[in-house]
């Protein structure tokens, strides 16, 4: 048993030795970054010099709050719609099944920039067909990159029209796997589909959401792309300026890596409180 | 009152007919079983009574009217399902409760039917837990508590127990029995095992590739099958087949040859027909009904291969010739394998068979 291990650890090697380097260096390297002043040669330790930069900088402020309202908005509005289209992906009375699915899918297999620059172009103030079907149905254009409601907004759709799909596919999983009979039984009961939906497959289907959303929480919290590429590096002003989009611009466009760091950090531990909050509140009874 | 009346009742599941045109009357009150081979159609049959399929062709009546266009929930049905089916993320009292709550029963009403059937199936110490938190047999009786408190006319089951090992089946067969004569209301029992069958039943109806084989009485269906598959399918160990041959006919009676046997020949009288000399037979004997030798009309010699012994009777597995035979005797009566003996057949104890299974009588 021993020699067996010691042999399944000497073919692990190379892999603890990559995972060793390149994940557990940095991350505790940063985390000794994060107290140390790095705008000066040498670098020196100085706890308060980032982290009590953090605490009075209002652009953190200020991607902390775009970042939470992202949050807050978008995620429950995702999983929702998630649950919806993973409910009629599973109706039976639903055809070419298999390209729904693929069609669902394919959001998260298209490249970042690519997608990035549709949505500009789709977007766009006066070509974009966003703002002509508006505005054939009488709505005013909206001027979505220089106004800071609608780019928040335009971030939010980019990101749920991206990943909806992807929770979809998860919640999809979920609801086959619970048993047809159940909701025979139920019909036999007289419980109409719509009590079935509310009190058979939403609580059933309650840790696979849980995990849907935990994970979209974690994704949220580092939120770059979007800002970055489709409302030009959290634009307009800062208005869309996320925690990740902070980050990035301390960190490689100011060279401050000391407070990137902290950044980071923050991002990480706030992520971890709110899953833990999120598993908290949704715990199964006892 | 519900009665329940099949009339000429068809399944399609596309082009694929899977019940061809069952009739079946069934009493108020009667314990009816449906039994068959798997994928005979049973479940369907239930599925349809109960509304949970379609009805291709023909009628389903329950307490007199007909039910076909009526939804499941207004049947007056309750169906306990093979695999239980409760609602995981509920409570025993939850699940009982679940249907009437939904369509707002009175509460006092509600609690009062949920302490009854508890009562009845002794769960009330397991009021408090959820399915995950049951055995088998607790998960079962539950499922059956969340039928008896919808307060039903028609009870259907499908295979309720065969998830349960055996001890809890004869055990939960007998509570099922027992609950039965408690309500006095009509059941329909679908099962494969013969046994549960035999022993539930008010009447068995026999079901073969979505045909109505018969329709009877347990011991009607054991002492007088209609063919040789009811014949076959009633009665545990099987019923033995030999291939026999008319030789004569005369007087009421036929001459048969057992063809594997030496040229033993039995006078098997007959009332209805004559089959034609030189016919191919088949003769079918349980294993209960081969005597000691000397003491039937005929004897055969057989040969012990494997003997099984239960205690009060043993099976010998015993070779003749091409055919293998399973005789009963009892357990004093302990044999060897490889041991020659001779075994005697009645012919007022044996059946005849045509050679496409069906009764000569
Ligand atoms: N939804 C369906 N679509 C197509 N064919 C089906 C469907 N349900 C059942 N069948 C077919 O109908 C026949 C009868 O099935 P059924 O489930 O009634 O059998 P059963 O007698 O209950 O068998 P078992 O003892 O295995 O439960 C089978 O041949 C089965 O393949
Ligand atoms: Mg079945």
């Amino acid at each position: 048993m021993r020699t067996q291990n010691a042999t399944a650890y000497r073919f692990l090697t190379p892999y603890l030795l990559i995972f060793a380097i390149f994940w557990i260096w940095p991350i505790i390297s940063s985390f000794i970054i994060s107290f140390q002043a790095t705008r000066t040669v040498p670098w020196r330790f100085a706890p308060a010099f980032n982290w009590g930069r953090l605490i009075g900088d209002p652009a953190f402020y200020n991607a902390l709050k775009n970042t939470l309202l992202i949050l807050v908005i978008q995620v429950p509005v995702m999983i929702a719609l998630a649950i919806v289209m993973a409910v009629l992906l599973n109706s039976p009375l639903l055809k070419a099944r298999g390209l729904y699915r693929f069609a669902f899918f394919a959001p998260v297999v298209v490249g970042e920039v690519a997608y990035s620059a549709v949505f500009r172009l789709m977007f766009s103030l006066d070509f974009g067909i966003v703002n002509k079907l508006l505005n054939s149905v009488g709505i005013p254009k909206i001027d979505w990159f220089s106004n800071v409601t609608p780019a928040m907004a335009l971030i939010m759709i980019a990101v749920t029209w991206r990943w909806a799909g992807y929770n979809a596919i998860i919640i999809l999983a979920g609801l086959q796997s619970i048993p047809e009979d159940v909701y025979e039984a139920a019909t036999l009961d007289r419980v109409s589909k719509l009590k079935q939906f509310f009190h058979i497959t939403l609580p059933l289907l309650k840790p696979v959401i849980v995990f849907c959303a935990v994970l979209s929480i974690i994704g949220t919290m580092q939120l770059f792309t979007e800002p970055f590429l489709i409302t030009e590096r959290g634009g307009p002003g800062g208005g869309t300026e996320t925690l990740g989009l902070l980050l990035y611009r301390q960190g490689f466009r100011s060279l401050n890596f000391g407070y990137a760091s902290a950044v980071a950090y923050t991002m990480a531990g706030l992520a971890i409180a709110i899953t833990l909050v999120q598993l908290w509140l949704m715990r199964e009874p006892k | 009152m519900a009665a329940v009346t099949l009339t000429n009742v068809i399944k399609r599941f596309g082009v694929f007919e899977v019940v061809h045109g069952a009739n079946i009357d069934i009493a108020d009150g009667e314990f009816v079983v449906f039994v068959g081979p798997s994928g005979c159609g049973k479940s369907t049959l239930l599925r349809m009574i109960a509304g949970l399929e379609d009805i291709s062709g023909g009628d389903i009546a329950i307490g007199g009217k007909v039910m076909n266009d009526v939804e499941a929930a207004d049947r007056g049905i309750a169906m306990v399902f093979q695999s239980y089916a409760l609602y995981p993320h509920m409570t025993v009292e939850q699940n009982l409760s679940f249907g009437l709550r939904m369509n707002g029963n009175p509460k006092a009403d509600t609690e009062r039917r949920v302490k009854r059937a508890a009562e009845i199936l002794r769960i009330d110490e397991l009021m408090q837990r959820r399915p995950k938190q049951l055995s088998g047999g607790q998960r079962q009786r539950v499922a059956i508590g969340r039928a008896i408190v919808r307060e039903p006319q028609v009870f259907l089951f499908d295979e309720p127990l065969s998830n349960l090992d055996a001890e809890l089946r004869v055990q939960m067969r007998v509570e099922i029995s027992r609950l039965h004569k408690e309500l006095g209301v009509t059941m329909i029992y679908v099962t494969h095992d013969q046994t549960e069958a035999m022993t539930l039943a008010d009447r068995i109806v026999v079901l073969k590739a979505g045909n109505v084989e018969q329709i009877g009485a347990p011991l009607d269906l054991y002492d007088d099958p209609a063919n040789r598959f009811v014949a076959g399918f009633i009665g545990s160990p099987k019923m033995n087949f030999l291939g026999a041959k008319i030789v004569d006919t005369s007087n009421s009676a036929a001459i048969i040859e057992l063809v594997n046997h030496g040229g033993a020949r039995l006078r098997k009288p007959l009332r209805e027909a004559f089959p034609a000399i030189g016919a191919e037979v088949v003769l079918g004997v349980r294993p209960e009904h081969f005597f000691e030798a000397g003491q039937g009309d005929c004897d055969i010699p057989v040969k012990a291969d494997v003997a099984e012994h239960l205690g009060s009777v043993s099976y010998v597995y015993a070779n003749a010739g091409p055919e293998e035979l399973i005789v009963e005797r009892e357990a004093s009566r302990q044999r060897a394998s490889g041991d020659h003996f001779t075994v005697s057949i009645k012919a007022e104890r044996s059946l005849l068979f045509d050679k496409a299974g069906a009764r000569i009588r």
